[in-house]
């Protein structure tokens, strides 16, 4: 059960379709998680299905109605077996993303307790990537240039407004400040998508800083 | 406007909580049998809709506005099985369809190389209970009833984030209105539709 959750304004703009990509997935990942925000985004959905049927229609020639027609022989009609979703698989989105699982992945090493793994999501403008914090290690305090989205995976880790678990959802803002710790019991891996590149704060890490460029699409 | 001439449009449930409407109907019609009568009639009534739907915001031309209404058909042709009209009514489900193949379309006309397909972002999730389900339907015909007493500006904006496809940010813009304003406005008429509210 996740206890952070996207604002009411992102679930309304990821109901919409309004999201970019990247966001849209983070949404979407934080939902697996998250029956709650599932049930909010359903009925913000009806909400535009309701805006959608009171739309004045623009007329559709039958030349359109036959060339659809035509072309129904090549599609049939999919088949439908009951997916085997549950909760605690990783999400098929982010599955896709991997092509595999999290095991399959090519991490590169930041510091001596965070690894990330880069994704394409082929957003030209946010990075996606997921961390790895070795149980009990640090991210070194830095500051945010634009927009974070962080979601836990799996493990946790807490910074000074908070501890977090499994699902939770955060949304930094530019300028906020915070050194991530993971919890002690098993290592972190969260997703993070970003802006703007992340900038290390204190003298001992500042040097990387012209390194963190931001990996886009 | 949308209104059915026959005057069949108007849902009704019987005691078994199952949804008996035309175009439900029309949907499990499509799904049992492959009836292109009964997709003929859904095409009529929804493919002006669609078109509406991709004109809107003018980001689409009509030519690519003709394109999406056949790729979404296509898709209601070929998914009509997964259809469950005990979860939603065929609006909504013929709604996320054309929203999420208008996203794919935005995407395709900006070149974007990516794997991942609206679908993925919006999975079906086949884990709800019947009681989940009632409970959905349920809260979305409150929507739709309370839908009718909102207020013009806040339907207005609604209008834009939702069919237009304009961020809260873009919709200020346009508005000529603070962001702020947009926001709570758009926070406002989503109280009003007890949307966050759990019952």
């Amino acid at each position: 059960m996740a206890n952070f959750h996207p604002e009411l304004d992102l679930l309304t703009e990821h109901a919409a379709g309004n999201l970019p990509l990247a966001q849209a997935a983070c949404v979407s990942v934080h939902m697996n998680y998250c029956e709650q925000c599932q049930r909010t985004s359903a009925r913000l959905q009806s909400l535009g299905a309701s805006l959608f049927e009171g739309l004045q229609g623009e007329p559709v020639g039958d030349a359109l109605l036959n060339s659809v027609l035509a072309r129904l022989d090549d599609e049939p009609p999919l088949s439908y077996a009951r997916s085997d979703w549950s909760a605690g698989k990783t999400p098929a989105i982010l599955q896709r993303l991997m092509s595999g699982d999290l095991t399959d992945l090519v991490w590169k090493k930041i510091t001596s307790s965070l690894s990330i793994s880069y994704l394409k999501t082929g957003d030209p403008n946010y990075e996606f990537a997921l961390y790895n914090i070795k149980a009990g290690g640090k991210i070194p305090e830095h500051t945010h240039c634009g927009s974070e989205i962080t979601l836990v995976l799996e493990g946790g880790f807490s910074d000074a407004d908070g501890t977090y678990h499994q699902g939770d959802f955060l949304l930094r803002q530019p300028g906020d400040v915070h050194a991530p710790t993971a919890v002690q019991s098993e290592d972190c891996i969260c997703l993070a998508v970003l802006d703007a590149p992340l900038k290390f704060t204190g003298w001992q890490y500042r040097w990387m800083n012209p390194f963190l460029k931001l990996r886009a699409g | 406007m949308t209104d059915n001439p026959e005057g069949t449009r108007t849902g009704s449930d019987d005691p078994g909580g199952r949804r008996t409407d035309e175009w439900s109907e029309c949907l499990q019609l499509i799904a049992g049998s492959q009836d292109r009568a009964a997709f003929t009639r859904f095409f009529r009534h929804f493919g002006p809709l669609i078109k509406a739907f991709a004109l809107a915001g003018s980001r689409l031309s009509a030519s690519v506005a003709d394109e999406l209404v056949q790729e979404v058909m296509l898709k209601v042709w070929q998914k009509a099985g997964g259809f469950n009209p005990e979860k939603a009514s065929a609006s909504t489900w013929v709604y996320t369809i054309a929203r999420n193949c208008r996203t794919d379309m935005f995407r395709r006309l900006q070149k974007f190389d990516t794997p991942l397909a609206e679908e993925d972002v919006f999975p079906d999730r086949e884990n709800e209970e019947p009681f989940a389900m009632l409970h959905g339907r349920r809260s979305e015909e409150r929507v739709r009833e309370l839908m009718k007493s909102l207020p013009a500006d806040q339907m207005q904006i609604l209008a834009k984030v939702y069919m237009e496809g304009k961020s809260h940010a873009e919709a200020a813009a346009e508005l000529d209105l603070p962001l702020g304003t947009v926001k709570s406005r758009v926070r406002l008429a989503i109280q009003k539709l007890q949307i966050q509210i759990d019952r």
